[in-house]
């Protein structure tokens, strides 16, 4: 394996299946990689706001009611939820998990393809991971 | 020089043991391929299963049996649910630690021609207090720890890959449970 950036169109990524040999399946990859990318900073900022949509909906004081709080009243309120909320929070943490197991797992795939060391993949991550912060952290203040 | 003896010994021992390791090597071809050539292409670059002669992080640590992959899968599982409760635990310590907080007052100009008085509250830490030096400790354990799991993940072995999701998932779902009022956009790699 060679241990510096080439441009290449050959690159094995990942997978078996999915071996790209023609400056066309090369472009093709770097697209799907691109939006790989998009995906993994759009679960990001989507996991956060699915928590406070959840936060919201159960009403549990979320962070920003409590720093509103904090400066006239410092009570600590348990933020756990009581009574027959306690099953939607646990399904809705659950989702959460998922939800974070697929980043995890997407972050790890980016970072697999860019150690092929192919400089085109290398650019769709980091543009791909520049588009999705762009266009996701919007999304989370449109709560 | 003992350890490519070792590896010889062991490939010998692929091909003369029973069906399973035939299966093994007709399900990642490129896998046991590759092993044999020995001076090309040691690391595999694609998924595979498999549970033969797997290096794992130290050079003492390989897995030749479905024993010893068991009892990795749970190891890397464990660890992963270790790093996602290293995580939440500086979080709420951090959180707990913040005592000295600054009052900053600046006057700025307001409708009207009236002055009003801006306030900035700001919250931080000694740098020589115990709870900082407890931080940087805990965050160069979370430092490794991460590293670990990236080198464990590149190894490319599909059992390991799944441990590490698996055990990502199930330390968000328990230490988590409770950190629902934290929510932190900011941090990248995580």
């Amino acid at each position: 394996m060679e241990m510096h950036f080439i441009f290449s169109d050959k690159v094995v990524l990942l997978f078996d299946f999915w071996s790209v040999h023609s400056p066309a399946g090369m472009a093709l990859s770097v697209l799907v990689v691109l939006l790989l990318a998009v995906l993994y900073e759009s679960i990001k900022v989507g996991k956060a706001r699915l928590l406070h949509q959840a936060l919201v909906s159960l009403s549990i004081p979320t962070s920003q009611q409590l720093i509103e709080e904090t400066d006239q009243d410092s009570s600590g309120s348990d933020s756990t939820p009581v009574g027959k909320t306690r099953l939607r929070w646990l399904l809705c943490h659950f989702g959460q998990s998922l939800i974070h197991v697929a980043q995890v797992v997407i972050g790890y795939f980016m970072m697999l393809a860019v150690m092929s060391y192919n400089t085109w993949i290398f650019f769709g991550v980091v543009l791909g991971s520049a588009v999705g912060y762009y266009l996701a952290y919007p999304l989370f203040s449109m709560i | 020089m003992d350890h490519s003896h070792h590896m010889e010994m062991s490939h010998m021992d692929h091909n003369t043991t029973t069906a399973p390791a035939h299966h093994h090597s007709a399900t990642s071809a490129s896998h046991s391929h590759d092993e044999s050539m020995d001076h090309m292409m040691m690391m595999p670059m694609t998924f595979y299963f498999g549970f033969r002669n797997v290096e794992l992080l130290f050079s003492g640590l390989v897995i030749n049996t479905a024993g010893e992959m068991a009892g990795a899968f749970v190891a890397v599982f464990l660890l992963a649910v270790f790093y996602e409760g290293l995580k939440i635990g500086r979080e709420s310590l951090l959180r707990k630690s913040q005592v000295s907080i600054r009052y900053n007052s600046m006057p700025v100009p307001g409708p009207n021609g009236t002055t009003l008085m801006e306030t900035h509250k700001t919250v931080g830490q000694q740098m020589l207090s115990f709870p900082h030096l407890l931080q940087t400790v805990l965050h160069i354990i979370q430092v490794v720890v991460s590293y670990f799991l990236m080198l464990i993940f590149m190894t490319y072995n599909g059992y390991l890959c799944i441990a590490v999701a698996a055990g990502a998932g199930t330390g968000y779902f328990f230490f988590s449970w409770k950190k629902a009022v934290v929510v932190d956009i900011t941090e990248h790699c995580h």
